[in-house]
């Protein structure tokens, strides 16, 4: 909220921009550096939840059998991770999962989306911590998922060992074990959080090398233009791969539960 | 909740998955067996010092067996 304008109120640009400018100054103890107990994007996401939670309970408080507008909007939501994403993916036995997979496709579009949304303009799915740790809850839930419903050893014996002669299996079974366990999450958390990390990059380099360049030289003015209406096309852009992350990760996390409940291979 | 009316087309044909998750499995097996043979193949250049060989032949096999992967969970089902 205050740390570029406050750079670009002093007239000094730090271009280019670096990982330094992902870390913004604190709120609780006020302005303080290298404190991140309370910042603008622990606010972010407080305010995210809060919203979200709001939103659901305030739209189906009464519901109507004719919708309203909100409940509509809540509904088609709703309906579209069911039947698009849940139903689709899982089948009929998905929609128990459709709560979930509707929270986690609303948190992570609406904290994908401060990340366009002026004076938030950062999306604390920039910092890698927080995608890690949806990564990890849609982690535990698919292995849990799989654990429940076949036992324990038959889980990870249907994950681990593929169908094929017994002779390939030791060159098959590392691949398995380290596709499944280990690049999911991984891939789940670094896809996201890259993708918010160098949506923020490619605006702070766009707008911050206006200012720098009109800085330099009165001449390159024209050119800083240029440079700002490319910030505009871009936020356009960025809007789209928010919401495809946003898909992406729900479509992904719903697909790992599908393999988890799938009952042969 | 409100959340229980019928929508429109719920049930569906049933457990077919679609293609985008399939598509990352595919890849996240392309390139998981050459990581994890690459990287037994690189300990292995370390134990016998045989200077970057058994790293090129564990990535060749890596392929090889997310290729095999792909092929066996994905392929034409039986």
């Amino acid at each position: 909220m205050f740390g570029q304008s406050n750079v670009l109120a002093q007239g000094e640009v730090n271009f280019p921009p670096s990982v330094e400018d992902f870390y913004l100054p604190s709120i609780a103890p006020w302005g303080a550096h290298n404190n991140y107990w309370f910042t603008k994007i622990t606010f972010m996401v407080w305010l995210a939840v809060g919203i979200l939670i709001l939103f659901f309970l305030l739209t189906y408080r009464k519901p109507q059998l004719v919708p309203t507008k909100k409940q509509w909007i809540a509904e088609s939501i709703y309906g579209f991770v069911r039947n698009n994403i849940a139903v689709d993916m899982i089948g009929h036995q998905g929609v128990r999962f459709a709560p979930y997979f509707t929270t986690l496709f609303c948190f992570v579009l609406l904290t994908n989306f401060f990340a366009i949304v002026p004076f938030f303009q950062i999306s604390p799915n920039s910092h890698i911590a927080f995608p890690a740790f949806l990564a990890l809850i849609s982690y535990v839930l698919f292995n849990w998922v799989g654990i429940k419903k076949h036992g324990f050893g038959k889980y990870f014996k249907h994950a681990l060992i593929p169908p094929a002669p017994w002779y390939i299996l030791p060159l098959l079974i590392p691949i398995e074990a380290f596709s499944t366990f280990l690049v999911r999450p991984f891939s789940l958390a670094v896809r996201l959080f890259a993708n918010m990390f160098a949506g923020h990059m490619l605006l702070l380099v766009f707008t911050l090398g206006g200012f720098a360049m009109l800085n330099a030289n009165a001449l390159l003015a024209p050119v800083s233009v240029l440079s700002w209406v490319m910030t505009v096309a871009l936020t356009f852009l960025e809007f789209l791969v928010i919401v495809l992350q946003a898909y992406v990760f729900t479509v992904l996390t719903a697909s790992y539960v599908q393999g988890a409940l799938a009952e042969e291979h | 909740m409100a959340g229980d009316q019928k929508p429109p087309n719920a049930g569906g044909p049933g457990d077919v998955p679609s293609g985008a998750g399939q598509g990352w499995t595919a890849l996240s097996y392309l390139i998981a067996g050459m990581l994890v043979w690459g990287f037994i193949g690189w300990l292995v250049d370390g134990w016998l010092d045989t200077g970057g060989i058994a790293t090129g032949i564990g990535i060749v096999l890596g392929m090889a067996g997310g290729v095999i992967l792909v092929i066996r969970n994905l392929g034409t089902p039986k």
